[in-house]
């Protein structure tokens, strides 16, 4: 006779065992059911984008135009948040093997974070690399083999300015920051805001620093690389240095909007459409929120690259455009292989300005813009078309970039942390990232 | 006089809570009525124009009427998770409380780790497509399921604790057996805790954002939370859509609140009598 406490647990292990059995069970069950579709029969591929207005526009377009081209592959959009959830997002699905068949990602070092020989597919013997910006192929290639196609425009780290204001105080694009600078003190004279910051939405306090990386390169050609080598400093380097000493420079002149602490991008933009404030340190698609909310005002905004100290050397610097990539653990690679072809093709950009307008120059070749461009893609043109006009952010050239950097300029540019200790702040910063990325020399 | 009192810390506790929950949700009603532009100051002021049904519109048909699937999943997912918690997670409880064994103090530990141990994406997606449940409802019902049985346990167990061994005993002599002793006997006297395990796990799981974000993908199955990423980009806001979205998402556990509120505290509070 068992007792009534040994039955117990007799029991208590049977259920034990029986729950493992079904958990086992269920795992086998789930091996063979990859079903290999035909490339003739209708295929539904999906397409993953991250949630902001300006790209789901421009998914929806290039999937309604590539429907009319490919009638037997559907593609099903689907949207993911952006920000810093949206990339968990991405390496999640990236290692779980569940990510969608094509999907949209930024270009340069977050594409380099995304192991690429590992999880994407080689797109080097595609059609479309030979039509595409070699500067662009760049910043998607890992070890010689290319892995994205270029989606969206290129755009520039820059000042954004109110060309209303300018005319009205007789005021010329400035060539140095001299020049920048004495415009300023103009137009506070003049009773505006000369030098807008936001720094509630801590990313817009970047662009002195980065938005100057063009000049940087133009006096040393081999910053980014002896940066990446851990031989050159933004603390030790006068030069690299100079975009931390603006920011200083701005807050202790009394140049900024007095809310600068606590206004948002938003309000940023309002007072520069407005006249209110008159120049925004800014990357160029901001524009096109302004297209959107202040259409009467669009046509003031203008751009210039951040001047340097050589007034012969006025070079715009540039972020490439985010890119589509195909992930290894796909089961349509034919009809995905379709789609990232036909968005990176002259039918391709021309589906993407129906879809969202101009935003800027396309990095294929045969994708020209039409003589009627706002303004401001107007004013960075000449840039694009000048030999040597634009250089890429350093994000672009090398996998280095520190994660805390939006929080030392903001520190910077409220006058908190003096210039020269926030640059070896952000040197510090960027050491822990060589080494989780395994850089030599760090 | 004492009554008096007693009034006046009253009113002070009200003074004080006014600007902590009221103001936010006045900010919420004023913005979710602005219009786009105006909205965008992000200040507590009274709209220019009020727009809020053109803003409801205009978050019910954003993306071809997600909202409306997400309002159906999110049900869905919260009745079924917290019927299956309720059930299973008192259960649980009365048998760890009625029957000690050797096996308690193994389980309780598990208990324990599954409130402290946080739970991993990775593995547990894994998990979910061995089962052929990755991307389904039911694998994320059963997901908050696991994610919220240790607090509900160890809820129904403390109260389980002040139900006297008596009343049990009544029944089996009465002839009742395990199950009729258990559902018709237990659990109608656990009805207060049941109520605040409802409205508790309720309010977490239909709040619950990273859960629906990581382990069901698919524009089709998009809960509530997930919508307000449709309003809300790295670099572009519409507040005024995002805040009339919060403000739909609010009403159900706002509801749901008011209706039990009185339950909620006394069910906390009878739970703590006893550990």
């Amino acid at each position: 006779m068992l007792s009534l406490k040994t039955k117990r647990s007799i029991l208590a292990v049977a259920a034990g065992v029986s729950a493992v059995a079904l958990a086992l069970t269920g795992c086998s069950s789930g091996g063979g059911t990859g079903t290999g579709a035909s490339a003739t029969s209708k295929q539904t591929i999906s397409f993953l984008i991250d949630n902001s207005d300006a790209n789901v526009k421009l998914a929806k377009g290039l999937i309604a135009d590539y429907a009319k081209i490919a009638p037997k592959v559907t593609v099903k959009l689907e949207t993911r948040p952006a920000g810093s959830d949206g990339d968990n997002l991405i390496k999640t699905r990236l290692s779980t093997g569940t990510m969608n068949d094509v999907f949209f990602y930024n270009s340069g070092s977050l594409f380099q974070a995304l192991a690429p020989e590992k999880n994407l597919v080689d797109l080097t013997n595609q059609p479309f690399v030979a039509n595409t910006d070699p500067g662009f192929k760049t910043v998607v290639t890992s070890n010689n083999k290319v892995y994205g196609a270029p989606a969206g425009t290129a755009m520039g780290g820059a000042i954004l300015y109110n060309k209303k204001v300018y005319a009205d105080l007789g005021l010329t694009v400035p060539k140095t920051w001299d020049d920048f600078i004495a415009n300023s003190q103009k137009i506070k004279a003049a009773g505006k805001i000369p030098i807008i910051q936001t720094y509630k939405d801590t990313w817009t306090s970047q662009l002195f620093v980065l938005g100057d990386f063009a000049n940087v390169t133009a006096a040393e050609p081999n910053w980014a690389k002896d940066y990446t080598a851990n031989k050159a400093k933004y603390a030790t380097d006068p030069i690299a240095a100079a975009g931390f000493n603006h920011l200083e420079q701005v807050h202790s002149l009394g140049l900024l909007n007095k809310d600068f602490g606590s206004a948002t991008f938003d309000q940023g933009l309002k007072m520069l459409a407005t006249g209110q404030g008159v120049q925004y340190p800014m990357l160029t698609f901001a524009v096109s929120t302004i297209i959107a909310n202040y259409p009467d005002n669009a046509k003031d905004i203008g751009v210039f690259a951040i001047p340097g100290t050589d007034a012969s050397k006025n070079i715009l610097t540039t972020w490439e455009p985010a890119a589509v990539y195909i992930p290894k653990t796909t089961k349509h690679l034919a009809a995905a292989e379709g789609f990232v072809n036909f968005i990176a093709s002259t039918k391709g950009c021309d589906s993407q300005t129906k879809s969202s307008g101009i935003t800027g120059p396309y990095l294929v070749k045969g994708c020209d813009l039409p003589a009627d461009v706002p303004t401001y893609v107007a004013d960075m043109l000449p840039y694009f078309q000048a030999a040597g006009g634009t250089s890429p952010a350093l994000e672009f050239v090398s996998p280095i970039k520190g994660p805390s950097l939006e929080q030392i300029t903001v520190a910077v540019g409220s006058g908190i942390t003096p210039a020269a200790k926030g640059a070896a702040q952000y040197d510090n910063d960027v050491k822990k990232q060589a080494q989780q990325l395994g850089i030599s020399g760090w | 006089m004492r009554t008096l009192k007693k009034s006046w810390v009253g009113i002070v506790a009200i003074l004080v809570s006014i600007p902590v929950f009221l103001v936010p949700f006045a900010f919420i009603i004023l913005t979710a009525m602005k219009g786009k532009l105006d909205a965008a100051d992000l200040g507590f002021t009274w709209p220019k124009k009020i727009e809020l049904w053109d803003n409801i519109v205009g978050v019910v048909q954003a993306r071809d009427g997600q909202a409306l699937v997400a309002f159906i999943n999110s049900t869905v997912l919260t009745v079924a998770s917290v019927t299956l918690l309720v059930i299973l997670a008192s259960m649980v409880a009365f048998v760890l409380q009625r029957r000690p064994s050797r096996w308690n103090g193994l389980i309780n530990f598990l208990v324990l780790s599954g409130l402290i141990i946080p739970p991993a994406v990775v593995p547990t997606i894994t998990v979910l497509q061995g089962l052929q449940l990755f991307g389904t409802l039911p694998g994320l019902i059963l997901i908050e399921v696991a994610f919220g049985m240790s607090f509900c346990v160890l809820l129904f167990r403390a109260f389980l604790a002040t139900i006297p061994r008596e009343v049990d005993e009544a029944a089996i002599i009465d002839g009742a057996g395990t199950l009729r002793l258990f559902f018709q006997v237990i659990f109608p006297l656990l009805r207060s805790v049941v109520i605040t395990v409802i409205v508790v796990q309720s309010v977490v799981i239909f709040n619950d954002f990273t859960n629906p974000l990581y382990f069901l993908p698919g524009d089709a199955n998009a809960t509530v939370q997930l919508t307000l990423f449709n309003f809300q980009s790295e670099f572009n806001t519409s507040w005024n859509l995002l805040f009339t979205d919060i403000l739909l998402i609010t009403i159900p556990p706002l509801v749901m609140f008011l209706f039990f509120n009185r339950q909620i505290v006394a069910g906390l509070a009878s739970g703590s009598v006893k550990g």
